[in-house]
């Protein structure tokens, strides 16, 4: 639950409330005396929440200038020149930026403000310094009534109000912003009702005099009021064409700004002080020095927010990596679990054959080693009879010799396996019954390379008995004899896929 | 607003706290990494286990298959003395066993001493080493059948494995040894080895 202390400064007394969760929980009144003060000193040594003050003072003074649109550090030293030229003898000032000009330089239009009697206030600030009061700020009713107006549609309208330990209070906006504030004691034997009858007048007049109000311009008027007070209010305010009333209702307004107290009278206090600890000006009359334990405050609970932060993302991360982790681990056992299983199995497995006299893999080696040499070299007879077939169906070929050799660099032929060498036969022979008919003998041995061919090998002729190729040289062959049609021809085989 | 000591005295828990907050912060995280590193550690070795065990279950499944496929073959390479050491007095004996059948009109044969052998194209021999001892033969022959009737006999009668590669036959017809009967028609050449499979766990 959020906790603030709220103070409410007039002339005279310090009116202080302790606010929990948006509800008074505390509240106490110290006057302007020794007394009053030190109650207020042993009243703060058991609060250490912000304290925000709000000043309702008739020495409050507010002035119009234009300057020169700066920002950075020429700006701030234009509005400490302003502020030493203006309020030399106060420490609580402030200057806000009412509104940029659309026209010439574009100018800023600005509002300075002071509190113009520090001896009222700086009692009671002294005493929160001296206790380390976390003080976030000093502000005025008029600085925080703007929102009161908001909703209203004149362009020139004067709020009137009263605090009960004030007076009277009479802010003038024009377009929605504060021009100008006058605060009248009300004294005793003076109702509100007649104080606000005789002061109207005369802030018209004022009004007027410092041409803040358009010659002709109707002054709107809202009186902030209970519902008591409100005929009696009507019954005596003189109607006048140049001035409209409007009255609002002050437990209305509680509602609207769901303030959660009941009103009793027409004392505003409540509003204005709900209305500070609700949302906070930008701007107030505290200076770095005054709001020092404020700062250190929000250092200290930032200093604490971050660590707590920080704790609890580290806690979070290091719960989410402990459960994704977690799963790691629990995958782990389950791993280790089924791989003891896995390995008792296959040791089952292994102790089945361990009798036998040589391990399996062993086994496999060796028998698969002899299958592939058996392939290797196939018996004789597979390669030889297709040659000897081929040679029955030619019997004017005469074999003289045959050879045959592995080899594992011949080229592989279509069709046939790879993975074994091939086998190259050699095959030299001649040619019988020929006589000198060469052309009968080349077709008959070309035949003969064909017939060994469609029987699965691959025939290349080294010798044939006429070389008559257009690079070969051919010579008188009169005397050849018989026996000289010699040939040989290279055989390759392997198996088929 | 500058700070003074003052300042920082006011906020001495504060900071103690976040320093605090910075260090419990920093164990927690830095033990929830080791145990994150441990875990992924620990997976990863239960993991290759895993992948261990699956692997002897594999082998061992394949190693009852080949008990079972290759046994019978592997004993009869070891009854055919494949397995193991020369036997070159069984050769010897085997091949005048063959000499005495006259299978052939005369052969003579040459072993070489032995050698490991690098099969074209290679094989994956496991855990064994090819031997080999070469045995060239040289034949008197009547005709062509008489190899063919000589090899099959040798691969029968003889224990061991003959890796036959390669032959030359050649016709030395004349006209003498045409009118002679049981006369040399044909002279061939044979080479090959004898091939023994040596485990190279076996003690040497």
């Amino acid at each position: 639950m959020r906790h603030s202390l709220l103070l409410f400064l007039s002339a005279d007394r310090l009116h202080a409330q302790l606010m929990a969760g948006g509800k008074i929980a505390l509240q106490h009144d110290f006057i302007d005396t020794p007394e009053g003060r030190k109650n207020f000193e042993s009243f703060l040594q058991t609060i250490k929440y912000p304290v925000y003050l709000l000043t309702d003072l008739i020495e409050e003074d507010f002035r119009h200038e234009i300057v020169p649109h700066l920002s950075g550090s020429s700006r701030t030293a234009l509005l400490q020149r302003k502020f030493d030229q203006f309020y030399r003898g106060t420490p609580f000032h402030q200057a806000t930026r009412l509104q940029r000009q659309k026209t010439g330089r574009r100018d800023d239009d600005m509002l300075f403000s002071a509190l113009t009697n520090p001896a009222l206030i700086l009692p009671w600030l002294n005493i929160m310094l001296a206790q380390q009061t976390p003080l976030a700020g000093i502000y005025s009713v008029p600085q925080i009534s703007a929102p009161l107006v908001k909703d209203h549609p004149s362009n020139h309208l004067l709020l009137i109000s009263w605090e009960k330990f004030s007076g009277l209070r009479q802010t003038y906006f024009s377009e929605h912003r504060l021009q100008i504030s006058r605060m009248t004691p009300i004294h005793a034997g003076l109702t509100f009702q007649d104080a606000v009858v005789n002061e109207i007048t005369r802030t018209y007049q004022y009004l007027k005099s410092l041409s803040l109000l358009p010659s002709g311009q109707i002054l709107d008027v809202r009186i902030l009021c209970h519902a008591h007070d409100r005929s009696e209010l009507q019954n005596k305010l003189s109607k006048a064409p140049e001035m409209r009333y409007d009255f609002a209702d002050i437990e209305a307004v509680g509602q609207q700004l769901k303030i959660n107290y009941r009103f009793t009278d027409s004392d505003t206090s409540q509003i204005f002080l709900h209305q500070l600890a609700a949302s906070r000006p930008s701007t107030n009359y505290a200076n770095a020095e005054h709001t020092r334990y404020y700062t250190l405050w929000q250092l200290r609970r930032a200093l604490n927010w971050s660590g707590g932060v920080l704790l609890l993302v580290s806690m979070l991360w290091a719960i989410t990596t402990f459960w994704q982790s977690g799963e790691n681990a629990s995958e782990a056992e389950t791993l280790k679990i089924q791989a003891q299983r896995t390995l008792k199995e296959a040791q089952q497995i292994s102790q089945n054959f361990s009798g036998a006299h040589a391990p399996a893999a062993d086994m496999k080696a060796s028998v698969s080693v002899m299958r592939k040499l058996d392939q290797y070299q196939p018996v004789p007879q597979i390669i030889l009879k297709p040659i000897s077939a081929a040679l029955d169906r030619f019997p004017q070929i005469e074999v003289n010799e045959l050879g045959w050799q592995q080899s594992a660099t011949e080229p592989v032929a279509i069709n046939t396996r790879a993975d074994v060498p091939a086998q190259v036969i050699t095959l030299k022979g001649d040619l019988q019954g020929f006589a000198n008919n060469y052309r009968a003998a080349l077709a008959y041995l070309d035949r003969f390379q064909l017939e060994l061919g469609v029987r699965g090998y691959q025939v290349t002729a080294l010798t044939k008995p006429l070389d008559v190729s257009p690079g070969g040289s051919i010579a008188d062959r009169r005397e050849a004899r018989e026996n000289e049609l010699v040939f040989s021809f290279k055989l390759v085989w392997r198996p088929a896929t | 607003m500058k700070f003074s000591n003052a300042d920082f005295y006011q906020l001495r828990w504060s900071l103690a706290a976040i320093g605090a907050s910075i260090l419990l912060s920093s164990i927690i995280l830095y033990s929830s990494s080791e145990y994150a590193d441990f875990a992924q550690k620990d997976r990863r070795v239960a993991q290759s286990q895993m992948n261990d065990g699956r692997n002897r279950l594999t082998m061992a499944r394949q190693d009852q298959e080949n008990l079972s496929d290759f046994s019978k073959e592997y004993d009869t390479l070891e009854k055919n003395k494949i397995i193991g050491d020369d036997h070159r007095l069984d050769w010897m004996e085997g091949l005048e066993k063959l000499r005495n059948q006259n299978r052939v009109i005369d052969f003579r044969y040459n072993i070489s001493p032995q050698k490991i052998y690098a099969p074209q194209p290679a094989i994956d021999s496991g855990n064994y080493d090819i031997h080999y001892s070469e045995m060239k033969l040289q034949f008197d022959l009547l005709h062509e059948g008489q190899l063919l009737n000589f090899f099959d006999a040798l691969r029968n009668q003889i224990k061991g494995q003959y890796q036959l590669e390669g032959c030359t036959l050649q016709h030395i017809d004349t006209p003498e040894n045409e009118a002679t009967p049981n006369a040399t028609h044909i002279k061939a050449e044979c080479n090959g080895g004898w091939i023994t499979l040596k485990n190279r766990s076996a003690p040497q």
